[in-house]
């Protein structure tokens, strides 16, 4: 993503160069919707398992959970609390190891955290010292610590004011966290994380906390920019809606031992927006994932 | 104990109302939030102005209430007058009281001297031991009751032990200094420390920084307000220590040189030395509020 390819898209136009589907097409068009078992997806998570002991006592987080997700796919994890969903988002991170199975991410293993796999988090986490502009440098400059960013000033700088301006916050670049309101500190979470030029976000229910009117803003405002970046994205939530929304499959999670029971297709068209949620096709995919969940 | 608000989304924002009411992401409602932002910012200012200056007006009040009493009193040993207790300070800041003895701000520049000595060592042996026990559970459980059982002692309680085993000389006035700021810098680092959310640390990794990066830049760097409260608190306690074992066990600084007007029922110059302990206290601790307010955005309101 250059700067100039950030710039040029307008952030308060719907779609960038795509056209609004007409009749039902499903989820065709230039994205591959699921690869061919073996062929080269983005995220492979081959039977995972994950146990946790604590103080003698063995509680199986998940248990033999295979997903398989394509470049640019947008999967939802759907499930009630403690059905595991988090445990496997944070082993996708590389925060946690898993004790049976292989995650594999862009044909590599994944062997702790690492700026490829951008995470966010249900608080937006934004680092409270530093402005929204050096939060969004934060990455660049520790990789450059690290000795694994080779820019320099004025190209980071450049880099971040681009990111500011396509997430609608160049005017807030010098305004500390706790200046900016709920929706904006989300958004500068996200140009945070995609200043280190992920190829996959993990998002934890990062809109779990926010109201009901700001929440919706930032459906519409993550899948316009969803659009734009094209990049994989897992979101973890409990929210049946979110996730018709915001999903071309959902892995349905829960049972015992906690796996993935169902992953089910969303056909509907792209690009969506937050007010597609009253249409009768939206109302019919979140009835069969109701009933998936309850089953 | 550290100043940041992990609190729920939205509670401290303070343009969130504008946030609702804007239709979409465009330049129009950007540059009226902006607005917002600076005007918010200026309020902080103005208030924080009108804070002093209300603060300053209660101090003037007690100073024109003492003035008042003393008059009505006339007892100029029981309550001497501002103005008298003002130029007593003036007299003897350069002239040695008693006539062999030191001028007051050579008092001063020993206490302080003790003082800073103490606290530098304490706050480092401090913040150390807390990291240690924040990053190390063997180090905490080994540490903790230790701590656990001086904290509650008041350091004074020392004083006569510290005489018999190290004389009256400087040494025993800084390690009692150090006995009261360590286990509070201890305590304090731990809570900061701990405080710092776990998920912090795994959004640096995520960004690509490494352990190091992590523990200096996001770890300690959070904790930081913490810790500077910490060394508020402990410098407070820094000075209610120095003038006691001065009063007690010294022959310079300004505990000692309070005692000695005393002695010679020289109030005003009592007076003079409360007055001097209350500055520099003061003057110390604006400089820490300042380093707090540096560490912690939050707080320039």
């Amino acid at each position: 993503m250059t700067a100039d390819a950030m710039r040029g898209a307008d952030p308060a136009a719907p779609s960038v160069g795509r056209v609004a589907a007409g009749p039902r097409p499903g989820m065709t068009g230039d994205r591959p919707e699921q690869l061919p078992a073996g062929g080269t997806a983005h995220v492979v998570l081959e039977s995972v398992g994950k146990t946790f002991r604590r103080a003698g006592r063995r509680t199986v987080a998940i248990s033999g959970v295979s997903l398989r997700a394509a470049a640019g796919e947008l999967i939802c994890l759907l499930g009630p609390s403690g059905c595991g969903k988090s445990t496997l988002l944070r082993i996708v991170a590389g925060a946690l190891e898993c004790d049976e199975g292989s995650v594999t991410v862009a044909g590599r293993a994944v062997a702790g955290p690492a700026p490829a796999r951008g995470m966010l988090f249900q608080h937006p986490m934004l680092f409270p010292w530093l402005t929204t502009r050096k939060n969004v440098l934060f990455g660049p400059r520790a990789q450059r610590a690290a000795g694994t960013d080779e820019r320099d000033d004025p190209e980071l700088d450049a880099e971040a004011d681009a990111i500011l301006e396509t997430v609608g916050l160049a005017q807030f670049s010098d305004a500390f966290p706790h200046e900016l309101s709920g929706g904006m500190q989300h958004r500068a979470a996200f140009a945070r994380a995609m200043a280190t030029r992920p190829s996959l976000l993990l998002m934890d229910e990062p809109f779990g906390a926010l109201d009901a009117i700001t929440r919706v803003r930032m459906h519409d405002f993550l899948l316009r920019m969803w659009e734009q970046y094209r990049i994989t994205i897992i979101f973890v939530t409990h929210d049946i809606e979110e996730a018709v929304l915001l999903g071309d499959r959902v892995a349905i999670m829960g049972g015992r031992p906690p796996g993935i029971r169902e992953v089910i297709d969303v056909p509907l068209p792209r690009p969506r927006h937050a007010a597609d949620v009253d249409t009768e096709d939206f109302l019919t995919v979140k009835r069969r994932i109701r009933a998936a969940l309850t089953a | 104990m550290s100043g940041w608000h992990y609190a729920p989304l939205g509670a401290t924002a303070v343009i969130e109302a504008q946030d609702q009411a804007r239709p979409e992401i465009g330049h129009g409602a950007e540059l009226a939030e902006r607005a917002e932002l600076l005007a918010h910012r200026q309020a902080g200012r103005r208030a924080r102005f009108r804070r002093l200056a209300t603060g300053a007006a209660a101090l003037a009040v007690l100073l024109v209430l003492w003035q008042v009493g003393a008059a009505i009193l006339g007892d100029q040993v029981a309550l001497p007058s501002v103005t008298q207790t003002v130029a007593q300070f003036a007299h003897y800041l350069v002239r040695p009281y008693p006539a062999q003895g030191k001028p007051l701000w050579f008092d001063l520049y020993i206490s302080l001297r003790r003082i800073l000595i103490g606290f530098v060592i304490g706050v480092t042996a401090g913040v150390a031991v807390g990291a240690a026990m924040s990053g190390w559970r063997f180090a905490r459980h080994l540490i903790d009751p230790v701590i656990e059982v001086i904290r509650p002692l008041p350091p004074l309680a020392f004083i006569p032990l510290f005489i018999v085993w190290l004389g009256i000389g400087e040494l025993p006035k800084e390690v009692l200094i150090i006995v009261g700021v360590v286990p509070i810098m201890a305590v304090t680092t731990v809570a900061a420390l701990d405080e710092v959310p776990e998920d912090l640390r795994l959004c640096a990794r995520t960004l690509g920084a490494s352990r190091r990066y992590t523990l200096l830049h996001v770890q300690i760097r959070s904790a930081l307000p913490g810790i500077l409260t910490g060394m508020r608190i402990s410098m407070a306690g820094a000075w209610s220590s120095i003038v006691a074992v001065e009063l007690l066990a010294a022959t310079s600084g300004l505990g000692f040189m309070i005692m000695q007007a005393g002695d010679y029922l020289d109030t005003a110059l009592v007076f003079a030395g409360i007055i001097t302990i209350a500055i520099a206290g003061l003057i110390l601790d604006t400089c820490l509020r300042g380093l707090l307010t540096l560490a912690d955005p939050s707080r320039r309101r």
